[in-house]
């Protein structure tokens, strides 16, 4: 399943949220859009998503535009995690992942074999099969963050477009999160596009890196390739090192505390 | 919070036909009971076909077409409550309150006085009314107002609150317009639309009942075709999207459905408050976490409330009946508090 958009163009009233953005994804990259809050990562992924109208260019899926698609034809191909979705405080685990079925059963079929299984699967790839029944108010922020990742995974779509699917998360919940993405991408060729915070877990999880900076896309690459650019200290206005710490592992940004070489100067 | 939910909880399964049966009882409850004496074998005898004249014409031609109307309305204002409440994701959210009764309540006073007075500059009786047109009228200038809130939905994109505040003031405007236009036609015959404004089961007909029933079978049979659509309009526009919703067509049919229930009751008994408001909360208490429940039980609650409502409106003001709207307004203030100090 390949993901393309070619010079997407976003206009928020009469500021550019995004500018002639490109991005083409081969079937099972992972895909890290990194940047500045405020960049236009989110931007980018509710456009790839078909939830935003772009002024200009278009996303397509296997050379088909999306917004030739209905919405349930979309969300069989791709399903779209945003950032701190709520849900209704009553409803349980099992209800929410159910709703990723929606895309396969519509508003009238039944669920059917199928559809149970792929709820249990995706329960079950999330940690959650034990918590089915609990209502999402009474879950943690990483538990209830997996069973939002858990109804995408139910969708059964061949794109996930994740936005800070990591974030308010500990580290162990994170690394969960991440490995789960890793998985998906290698044993079911799931193409993943995420935005990102923490640039050394996008380094050493991605296949390819898109730096976004004010709405404008300045770096799109492999991993190593941003580290040798500079792009990171200009662009985050901070300073660090790119340290190689294992040899086959992507380089590891070190970033210097300002603090620190104040105390230290 | 502190409360933590028994997990195996069975579902609460045997509330619905519970429920059914409460309302069956209220039913029959309204039925026994009245200003007008009646001895209990006189109804019975009057149910099975006998019974004298007198104790025939109350049950037959005042009571049961009285409940009847009341039961349909009480259904039709609950089922639309919960809609608004679902799609607007807002626990506030009542026709009453979002302005969609007080543009039913508008397009029939216009239609009355056009019809009324024109026709018969005279008449001040009720019987003037045309009753089977009533429904439809209403629901048309409820619609107005759903297109309104339509609108303000989607063309400027505004949340749930801002929807919920908007409305109070469609509904305030239409509200004042409608008064207006009453005192301004002045004569004796606002008594007559004053008891219809308060929201009254005051002398209501099998006609009332019968040109209200097909708004009601209609409306009914639609509710199985939305229930999924339903289930994904709780979530924010973007997550229901993204589960394959086409957010703003669903949304237009549940809302268009809203408004058209509660507007076709609010022409037959005029805006009987807070019935939308209240009912789909006690439906939710009572379904707990099982929402397929949470529309049938709606839809029997609210044919409960509005019975004893209106059985308490007629015991308690014995000749001088309190119309019903007046004690569901009564009644659900402090219910309403109750839900605002719950709510975050």
């Amino acid at each position: 399943m390949l993901l393309s958009c070619s010079s997407l163009s976003v206009t928020y009233g009469r500021r550019k949220a995004l500018n002639a953005f490109d991005l083409s994804l081969r079937k099972g990259e992972i895909r890290a859009l990194v940047g500045p809050n405020g960049s236009g990562k989110s931007t980018a992924l509710q456009t790839l998503a078909g939830l935003i109208k772009p002024a200009e260019g278009m996303v397509e899926i296997d050379c088909r535009p999306i917004g030739s698609m209905s919405r349930r034809q979309l969300a069989r191909h791709l399903a779209f995690l945003p950032q701190q979705p709520s849900a209704p405080d009553e409803m349980t685990v099992e209800q929410l992942v159910r709703q990723g079925r929606f895309a396969h059963v519509g508003l009238f079929r039944n669920y059917g074999i199928e559809d149970e299984e792929a709820i249990r699967w995706a329960l079950e790839s999330t940690g959650l099969a034990g918590f089915d029944n609990r209502s999402l108010s009474e879950l943690s922020g990483g538990e209830r963050q997996r069973a939002w990742i858990s109804a995408a995974l139910a969708q059964e779509a061949q794109i996930l477009l994740l936005d800070e699917p990591t974030s308010f998360l500990d580290i162990g919940y994170q690394i969960e999160i991440l490995d789960l993405v890793y998985r998906l991408s290698r044993e079911k060729g799931v193409t993943v596009v995420m935005s990102i915070h923490d640039l050394n877990q996008a380094m050493s999880i991605s296949d390819h890196i898109s730096l976004l900076e004010r709405g404008e896309l300045i770096f799109d690459g492999e991993p190593k390739q941003l580290a040798d650019s500079g792009l990171i200290e200009k662009v985050f206005r901070v300073k660090g090192n790119f340290v190689q710490i294992a040899p086959n592992a992507p380089p590891h940004f070190d970033v210097e505390l300002a603090r620190r070489t104040a105390l230290t100067a | 919070m502190t409360t933590t939910l028994d997990v195996r909880k069975p579902a609460p399964l045997w509330f619905l036909p519970a429920t059914f049966l409460f309302a069956l009882l209220s039913l029959s409850l309204a039925l026994f009971l009245g200003v007008a004496d009646v001895a209990p074998s006189d109804i019975i005898a009057v149910l099975t076909g006998h019974g004298s004249a007198e104790a025939r014409s109350i049950i037959m031609e005042i009571r049961l077409p009285r409940i009847l109307t009341g039961i349909l309305a009480g259904v039709h204002f609950a089922v639309a409550g919960l809609l608004l409440q679902t799609i607007t994701r807002n626990p506030l959210a009542d026709p009453s309150i979002m302005g969609v009764s007080q543009g039913a309540t508008l397009s029939v006073t216009i239609f009355l006085v056009f019809t009324v007075y024109i026709e018969d500059p005279g008449s001040n009786t009720l019987a003037a009314i045309p009753v089977e047109w009533l429904p439809a009228v209403g629901m048309l200038g409820g619609l107005v107002a759903g297109g309104i809130i339509y609108l303000l939905a989607f063309r400027r994109d505004l949340g749930p609150l801002r929807i919920t505040l908007c409305g109070i003031a469609v509904g305030a405007v239409l509200h004042a317009l409608a008064i207006g236009l009453i005192a301004g036609w002045g004569s004796a015959r606002i008594e007559v639309l004053l008891e219809w404004l308060s929201g009254s089961l005051y002398a209501r007909s099998w006609e009332h009942a019968v040109f209200l029933l097909p708004f009601t079978i209609a409306g009914l049979a639609v509710l199985p075709l939305i229930r999924r659509s339903l289930e994904l309009l709780r979530f924010e526009a973007p997550v229901a999207r993204s589960f394959g919703l086409s957010y703003r067509r669903q949304f237009s049919i549940v809302l268009l459905l809203s408004c058209g229930l509660a507007s076709s009751a609010v022409g037959a008994v005029g805006p009987v408050v807070f019935v939308g408001l209240v009912v789909p909360h006690l439906a939710r208490f009572l379904a707990g976490r099982h929402f397929a429940l949470v529309l049938p039980l709606t839809v029997a609650l609210g044919a409960i409330v509005v019975t004893l409502s209106d059985l308490v409106g007629r015991l308690a003001g014995q000749a001088d009946e309190i119309p019903i709207g007046v004690v569901t307004a009564i009644c659900g203030v402090p219910v309403l508090v109750a839900f605002l100090r719950k709510t975050p």
